[in-house]
């Protein structure tokens, strides 16, 4: 007898909302630390070529590019997929969710919005961040200076940094708030938190980048 | 000398196959103290008798007067025309059916969430009217209370994301409920039960965090807080099954 699946008629109760909304969560709170980390790690190169080069070497020297670049793609891919079940993608979603940002003029409301735009871009031009980098290693402040220097990288990395930074802040106090481990009290204080930080990060990406493009190759 | 308002107000009749959807203007003199229920029953007294829109108590308990007000869902018999610019819009709630004007259909809606959220003390006990009534604690009772004063006005609904994209969402209402159920020590249902009941994708995990229907709850219930411990709850009831294969009978 062929094995006829009987939860087609009558529902099953499953756990997999949760184990998905689970992951969700931690691979986003999972690429926050990433982001935060790369972040020093980049903006080292403003404390001169050098330092950035011995973080860059310890990294290649304890395989952790090699074997951590990927899994971090993956988990970003992995994050796209499992996120991307609340992002609406018939027509008739995103008309109904833009008409209701434009009539409720409601931050948070907006800021979701612009996590679900920045995803999109991330997506694309994250991808191929990550593909360049980790197709040329090891990483070298030399080599990033160039990149930048080259081409249309400098205008790429210019996008990709405020999507970046705008999807990372917002993330960060969506999770804290969704998962009840900020309080409503708390909620303003880090909300003015949230902002600072994105704006923070911001602006010292700007810096890496004006360095990486002024630094001589 | 007091402000002229302009109201800005959607007008369509869904029953009449020759409405369309417009919206049409009233001019007002405020009068102190006046709210929009002052204000719409005198439009509808003075200007228009035609106009249709919801109300009963004209004190923030019944829950009919529910609608958008310059674009935030909020209750008319709460809402001061002093607190608003001298020209108003008001719009139906979005998400429930149209009656007609600014009257919404918020029973059905509700009817349905409630019956599909079993929205009611679950127990075996058999009900003896002869006994005196079993105590409770004065906090828990308070605890129970704080969640037990939404008056189901739909705002929260209305002013979800969620809910406006995906018909089938519970919403905020339904989760503060089922949180208010699995305080009261009256209800005999297991976490595995209320996990059958909302931990899915239509229930808790289908909130995206936009928390507007905290921002807007014109009783302002803790909505944030019971969202967030709801889905902790959830999150963690379902893990507990992951580690011991042998409770996922038991659902």
């Amino acid at each position: 007898m062929s094995g006829i699946d009987t939860a087609i008629y009558v529902r099953q109760p499953s756990r997999t909302a949760a184990y998905l909304d689970w992951l969700q969560m931690l691979t986003g709170a999972g690429l926050i630390l990433f982001m935060w980390s790369h972040m020093v790690l980049v903006a080292s190169v403003n404390l001169g070529p050098q330092v950035m080069n011995t973080i860059a070497y310890f990294f290649e020297a304890t395989y952790m590019a090699q074997v951590g670049g990927p899994i971090i793609g993956a988990t970003m891919l992995l994050h796209f997929i499992l996120a991307a079940r609340k992002i609406p993608y018939t027509s008739g979603e995103q008309g109904a969710i833009w008409r209701h940002a434009k009539m409720l003029h409601h931050t948070d409301t907006w800021l979701w919005l612009i996590q679900a735009f920045t995803a999109m871009v991330i997506l694309v031009m994250g991808s191929i961040h990550i593909w360049t980098v980790l197709t040329n290693l090891p990483i070298t402040a030399a080599k990033s200076a160039m990149r930048v220097q080259t081409g249309f990288w400098g205008v790429f990395y210019l996008i990709l940094l405020p999507c970046v930074e705008l999807h990372v802040g917002i993330g960060f106090y969506r999770i804290l708030v969704k998962w009840g481990l900020i309080k409503r009290s708390g909620r303003k204080g880090l909300h003015r938190f949230e902002n600072v930080l994105t704006g923070v990060f911001i602006l010292i990406g700007l810096i890496t980048i004006i360095r990486f493009w002024t630094l001589p190759v | 000398m007091s402000r002229q308002l302009i109201f800005n107000i959607f007008r369509y009749n869904p029953q009449d196959p020759g409405s369309l959807p417009r919206t049409d203007t009233f001019i007002l003199e405020e009068t102190p103290s006046m709210t929009l229920f002052i204000a719409l029953n005198r439009i509808r007294e003075e200007q228009d008798p035609s106009l249709q829109f919801d109300f009963a108590c004209r004190m923030a308990i019944c829950g009919s007067c529910g609608m958008v007000i310059n674009g935030r869902p909020g209750l008319a018999c709460k809402t001061l025309t002093k607190e608003l610019p001298a020209e108003i819009t008001l719009m139906p709630l979005p998400v429930f059916k149209l009656v007609g004007d600014l009257s919404v259909d918020t029973g059905t809606w509700f009817r349905t969430t409630n019956t599909k959220i079993q929205s009611w003390i679950h127990t075996d006990q058999e009900f003896d009217p002869a006994v005196v009534e079993e105590r409770m604690e004065n906090d828990l009772a308070n605890a129970i209370f704080e969640l037990e004063r939404c008056i189901e006005c739909g705002c929260c609904v209305a002013a979800c994301g969620t809910a406006n994209m995906r018909e089938d969402f519970v919403g905020a209402f339904a989760l503060n409920r089922i949180a208010r159920f699995m305080l009261d020590p009256r209800d005999q249902r297991s976490e595995a039960e209320y996990f059958e009941v909302v931990g899915t994708d239509q229930g808790v995990f289908g909130c995206m965090g936009l928390l507007a229907c905290e921002d807007v709850c014109p009783r302002e219930l803790p909505l944030q807080d019971q969202l967030g411990i709801l889905r902790r709850k959830m999150g963690f009831i379902s893990l507990k099954s992951l580690f011991k294969p042998k409770a996922r009978a038991a659902s």
